[in-house]
């Protein structure tokens, strides 16, 4: 791995928001939304082999490899500054999450950085009314004020990937850290790409503010929250019609030929 | 002494690199400088295409038969004084090799104190014959002023796209000139001489090179039969 510094920064009391690319976009959409809107600047970036091996040709022509960044967003009126963990996209190898991990939380300790949180996606078959936020944290005390943002405290289950292991190595190396997940059904289309699901980004977003103690404009989210929720409905009817197809046919048929019910 | 300009292609998307690098190696002459082998070239390739690569696949290792002796799959580079161009002949590693193979190949270019790179690949989408990317936006402005744009955003995979997007970290200049081609679902490097000549073309006109392409072959190969003969 290696790491491209842009600026050296000094900031106060900082917490760190971590969230890169994964199940519906939501950890990255999240922290993406994060910096925009508290004009996060990028102070280091972060690059190694075992991202994917490609680059990205950008609409304007300009080339940029994969990278993680790390963004520092000043005085966002909150007793602490904030550093963004983000990125496009994920390490592949298990031992470059790892290590990707690793070298975010060691800068997380020399810039003193007093709480961690995670931002991941939680899986569900169906789309929710309101997306539950749900939450895993570091002590008890924790889980504690988890509840009282409305978070339901979570006691099994994994989290796959850098964004699981930037909680779970924060935990072992005793830096305070809370994960927040938000419900997604994760749809994905026909080249197994995910659809981004604002409306879940949205609801983690909501709750990690109000734990930050910050303010920021969720309108153009929210205009982003009602198209994935637009297309989540179209993805049920797609998938409930293609349901009924499927059974209206194996019911048309002698039971001797029916495959399916 | 005029700057020395590189040139990187590869095989990769109808194989327009390869076949516009390998023009200029006959046409032009140069002398085999330098060549890079790695334990992470595999002679058979287990994915589709090549440059596709993935950790589950490292391909297959192993050697060419020649008339004489054998050859390893290797990147070469060729030194052409006149005009002066470092011409590099890529080949795509595994996926635990990429990063460092085109890590050594910028360690080279820096060697000679190559300064600008041109990467020659080819697009399957949008319009145009030939479109350009670059390390820095006022390329992208200077090559439009010569009716070359951008037309293919996305990504760009393999030892090409790495060679100019780790130039960029390292603050060299580069420019890939793409070739567009119609995809090809059977061989995606299924090669397209007419889309490498109009590649040829691009880059003989910004370097002003004056490159002669009357003996340039587009007719398409027949499909080389592989013959593993031995494991």
């Amino acid at each position: 791995m290696r790491s491209k510094m842009r600026m050296e920064i000094k900031p106060q009391r900082p917490c760190m928001v971590t969230g890169l690319p994964g199940a519906a976009g939501v950890a990255k959409l999240s922290a993406d939304y994060l910096v925009k809107q508290l004009n996060g600047e990028l102070f280091e970036e972060l690059y190694s082999d075992a991202f994917p091996p490609h680059v990205l040709i950008k609409k304007d022509g300009t080339v940029e490899l994969l990278r993680n960044e790390l963004y520092y967003c000043k005085n966002v009126k909150s007793k602490s500054d904030l550093i963004v963990f983000t990125g496009n996209t994920q390490a592949v190898s298990s031992e470059g999450q790892y290590e990707i991990a690793n070298e975010t939380l060691a800068r997380a300790r020399r810039l003193g950085v007093v709480k961690l949180f995670a931002t991941a996606a939680y899986v569900v078959e169906k789309p929710a009314e309101k997306p539950v936020v749900h939450g895993a944290a570091s002590d008890t005390s924790l889980i504690e004020e988890l509840k009282e943002y409305g978070v339901a405290p979570m006691d099994t289950g994994s989290i796959t990937g850098t964004n699981g292991l930037l909680f779970g190595l924060a935990v072992l190396q005793d830096i305070p850290s809370v994960c927040l997940l938000s419900e997604t059904p994760a749809y994905t289309t026909a080249t197994g790409r995910f659809v981004v699901d604002a409306k879940a980004a949205k609801a983690l977003l909501e709750v990690l503010t109000k734990m930050l103690g910050v303010e920021i404009d969720m309108k153009p989210l929210d205009e982003e929250a009602k198209l994935s929720e637009e297309f989540t409905r179209r993805m049920e009817e797609i998938e409930q019609r293609t349901i009924d197809e499927v059974r209206k046919a194996a019911a048309s048929r002698s039971p001797k030929e029916q495959m399916y019910t | 002494m005029t700057e020395l300009v590189g040139i990187v292609a590869s095989r990769g998307m109808r194989s327009i690199g390869i076949i516009a690098i390998d023009y200029l190696i006959k046409k032009l002459q140069p002398k085999l400088i330098d060549e890079v082998y790695s334990t992470h070239f595999p002679v058979i390739h287990e994915t589709q295409p090549s440059y596709a690569a993935h950790p589950d696949y490292p391909g297959i290792p192993g050697i060419w038969l020649q008339k004489v002796g054998a050859a390893l799959p290797k990147i070469e580079f060729y030194l052409s004084d006149s005009p002066r161009l470092l011409l590099t002949r890529g080949y795509h590693a595994n996926f635990q090799g990429q990063y460092e193979v085109a890590e050594q190949v910028l360690d080279i270019c820096e060697k000679h104190s190559v300064e600008r790179l041109f990467v020659l690949a080819g697009y399957g989408v949008g319009e145009g014959e030939v479109c350009c990317a670059a390390t820095d936006i006022g390329l992208v402005e200077e090559l439009k002023t010569r009716n070359i744009g951008t037309g293919y955003e996305g990504p760009f995979m393999g030892f090409s796209g790495l060679v100019l997007g780790l130039a960029k970290l390292r603050g060299i200049k580069g420019v890939c000139l793409f070739g567009r081609s119609k995809p090809s679902v059977e061989d995606p490097e299924y090669p397209d001489p007419q889309a490498a000549r109009k590649v040829l073309e691009a880059l003989s006109g910004i370097l002003d090179l004056s490159l002669d392409l009357s003996g340039f072959d587009e007719k398409q190969p027949a499909q080389p039969e592989l013959r593993v003969i031995g494991s």
